[in-house]
């Protein structure tokens, strides 16, 4: 299923007018029927690639086929892209001179700093391997928005979870005052799907949206879970595995903003608390706990 | 002597390097291949409640996360001596029957496919190799819209999943004692509605794809053949008394042998660590040591009986009887086929043994002492966590990954990893297009995500901990 510009259009007016946003009409017009779709550098750190399963995964605001075919170019990423290598990294060098100052750079997973930052290389470069630490670097400056998905990027996450022998840190730790633009932190282990690509559609429509004080677009997290749960005010029960509110075996509802309640999770099948577990809190900055939950 | 560096490998989880050197007539004389990625994730591990780490070993891998948080479970389980009821079995089941279709279709279609057609002339499908492209204009678009449809099927596998598991990559669910969802009758059908699409797309469009790649560079069956060993610990519980859908089993020269996991060692010489080598799972230290002469990898060397094993869905299908025609790129992508065939169909017969309504669950708390194996399969193969627990918190935490059999590096004897061996006597047709290598590395899926050790940040080692590199 592919949606054409045109209903691309008309969805992006009906949600800027669900979501009470303003957006400038001729701006939108205009980068729709650009010809050249805005370019994105997607790069890899220490992580898991669950947040880029989770971006193929999307369905609202539409489908990754639609995203990769008809609303950005994905100038690198190495999970999908066809060039291997030399190829691949050239590719990297090139799109972000080419397009130095208007891509967009997303970046994945957390970034380590220890062993001289040699515990994560993502490639090599004129026969010289290319460190994370180093590429996010040199590619920040470079980007005209820098996107953290997910948790380990946004804040460590599990990649920085003590005691984070590998000395990993988030995008902003290493970027602050760096870029052109603030850093936006898209919070989740993994990133939801749908704010990951209304994100990018958002920042290339109408620029960095309303951040929290953790750096996250407000729009997604401004409710702490337990307020909007749908178990609230059920029985509270002693353990997993029974339907009722976990408050009393250490859901982290009540202290982690996410958009998990009405967006859910793999287009609206399911997400953690409707399957009878107790939120993990894994949008938050102090994501993981240890103990993860406090049962 | 030339050499040629491929570095990223791309499609593929993670981070992974291959070099080779290239001898008379273009032939692969050496090679090595590297995991470039090291995490220490058993060190986050250690001092937390055993139920911890069904959630915090699934982040090891987004691809399969899965196989991950079911090996630990079952560890946790082992040392309670506790196995869920039929419903928590068969809802792990079809969480991981569905992470396996979801991974086995991105293999298939996104990750392998375009070592074989030139994808859509746009990013990110430009710049690929354009060496021995083989198939018609007709079939390569054929084969471009089903990469396109297969991106519908495997994002669906992961909404089928989700109806159980509360979401995917990372399931919000599977921990020791079963599985908590409360599977509705409604959830159930929606579940088989899914099950429906999938399995028609794994029998009509995939089957044919599958033929079609096999028939087109049937040549394959004889490169990237290595060494011929393979090794499984067996998957899905068929019932509550031990029986499996896949066995756990080894191949040595084409004939079945059994599987003992007191027979597994892994050794370092090659790999970033000054630890001691050649340990068994859980008794092993790992101190890590980047830049260490003569290493060249943050994966270990597991070995079974000292000798390289390769892990897969050839070795659970070889096992199972279900495919025995050889070793090689074109039988590794048919027996995933023929896995996901009969994966898709058992699946069937497991959604109907759930009972709606009942729970799959039993609160059976963190076990204050004790130490056992979970062992399982991902995907990619054989996965096994390790884990002792003292004063009800983790005292050591082992896992040895898929990759990490497959992708490893030279033993101390010498004997180069898997994945190096099937390298090894490759032709190289184009130096500048190494495309025969791609298609090697590919069939074997790898997945890097996981270099796990426990070391200490000064680098002193701690021999109390376990450590595991795991390039999976």
């Amino acid at each position: 299923m592919r949606i054409n510009r045109r209903d691309f259009l008309k969805w992006s007016v009906a949600a800027v007018a669900a979501l009470k946003l303003e957006m400038d009409m001729d701006k939108l017009n205009t980068v729709l029927a650009a010809d050249t779709d805005p370019p994105v550098i997607w790069l890899l750190g220490s992580g898991c690639s669950g947040c880029s399963i989770s971006t193929l995964n999307v369905t609202n605001p539409t489908t990754i086929e639609d995203v990769l075919q008809n609303k950005i170019s994905m100038k690198y990423d190495s999970t999908l892209m066809a060039a291997s290598g030399e190829s691949a990294m050239q590719a990297l060098e090139n799109a972000a001179n080419q397009y130095n100052g208007q891509f967009i750079l997303v970046i994945e997973g957390a970034i380590p700093g220890g062993a001289s930052k040699n515990y994560c290389i993502i490639g090599e470069q004129d026969g010289v391997p290319l460190t994370m630490y180093d590429a996010v670097l040199k590619y920040g400056p470079k980007a005209k928005y820098v996107v953290a998905a997910g948790t380990c990027a946004s804040f460590g996450g599990v990649a920085a979870a003590a005691p984070n022998s590998t000395g990993c840190v988030s995008v902003k730790s290493l970027l602050s005052g760096q870029t052109a633009n603030p850093i936006v932190n898209l919070a989740g282990c993994p990133v939801n799907a749908t704010v990951m690509v209304q994100t990018l559609l958002d920042l290339i429509l109408t620029g960095v949206p309303s951040l929290d004080n953790n750096s996250r677009p407000s729009k997604y997290f401004n409710t702490n879970i337990h307020s909007v749960c749908p178990r609230r005010g059920k029985t509270q029960v002693p353990q997993p595995g029974i339907y009722g509110c976990y408050k009393a075996v250490g859901c982290r509802g009540p202290y982690n903003q996410s958009p998990c309640p009405s967006l859910m999770w793999n287009n609206k099948q399911g997400w953690c608390i409707q399957s009878d577990h107790p939120c993990i809190g894994c949008t938050s900055p102090t994501f993981p706990l240890n103990p993860i939950i406090n049962a | 002597m030339s050499t040629i560096k491929l570095d990223p490998v791309t499609r593929l989880e993670g981070h992974l390097k291959v070099e080779v050197t290239l001898g008379a007539d273009n032939t692969v004389a050496s090679a090595t291949v590297a995991g470039m990625l090291f995490r220490d994730f058993e060190n986050m591990l250690l001092n937390r409640p055993p139920r911890d780490a069904s959630f915090l070993t699934q982040r090891i891998c987004g691809v399969c996360p899965v196989p991950q948080a079911v090996a630990s479970a079952k560890a946790v389980e082992k040392i309670k001596g506790f196995q869920p009821n039929l419903q928590g079995l068969m809802l792990r089941n079809l969480i991981q029957g569905a992470n396996f279709l979801d991974s086995g279709i991105t293999h298939f279609y996104h990750l392998s496919l375009l070592d074989y057609i030139q994808g859509p002339q746009m990013s990110p499908w430009t710049g690929g190799y354009t060496q021995d492209l083989r198939f018609s204009a007709a079939d390569t678009q054929t084969l471009t819209d089903h990469y396109i449809s297969a991106l519908q099927i495997r994002r669906k596998a992961n909404e089928m999943a989700a109806i159980f598991s509360g979401k995917l990559p990372h399931a919000a669910n599977i921990i020791p004692g079963g599985v908590t969802a409360l599977p509705s009758a409604t959830e159930i059908t929606n579940f088989r509605n899914y099950l429906n699409e999938i399995q028609s797309f794994i029998s009509s469009t995939y089957q044919s794809d599958v033929n079609m790649l096999a028939s087109a560079y049937s040549d394959y069956y004889n490169v990237g053949t290595g060494y011929g060993n393979l090794i499984t610990f067996g998957a899905f519980d068929t019932n509550t008394s031990g029986g499996l859908l896949f066995p756990a089993g080894t191949v040595t020269g084409g004939t079945v042998g059994t599987f003992n996991e007191a027979n597994i060692k892994e050794y370092n010489k090659y790999s970033y660590y000054s630890s001691p080598s050649g340990q068994a799972p859980a008794s092993g230290t790992t101190t890590a040591s980047y830049g260490k002469s003569g290493a060249y990898t943050w994966l270990k060397s597991p070995r079974y009986n000292n000798t390289p094993f390769e892990a897969g869905p050839l070795a659970r299908a070889w096992v199972s009887g279900d495919y025995r025609r050889g070793v090689s790129v074109m039988d590794r992508h048919m027996a995933r086929y023929v896995e996901m065939a009969k994966l898709v169909s058992n699946m069937q017969t497991w959604v109907d043994q759930l009972t709606p309504g009942a729970s799959g669950f039993t609160n059976i708390g963190d076990p204050v002492t004790g130490s056992a194996s979970g062992l399982t399969e991902a995907p990619r193969g054989a996965i096994g966590h390790w884990v002792s627990v003292s004063s009800s918190k983790i005292s050591k935490y082992q896992i040895i990954t898929p990759t990490c059999w497959n992708a490893s590096p030279m033993d101390d004897s010498g004997n180069p990893g898997p994945v190096e061996k099937a390298l090894i006597g490759t032709h190289v047709a184009d130096p500048a297009q190494p495309v025969e290598l791609l298609r090697i590395v590919h069939s074997f899926d790898p997945c890097t995500g996981c270099s796990v050790h426990v070391m200490s940040p000064d680098g002193v080692e701690m021999s109390k901990f376990v450590v595991q590199p795991l390039g999976k």
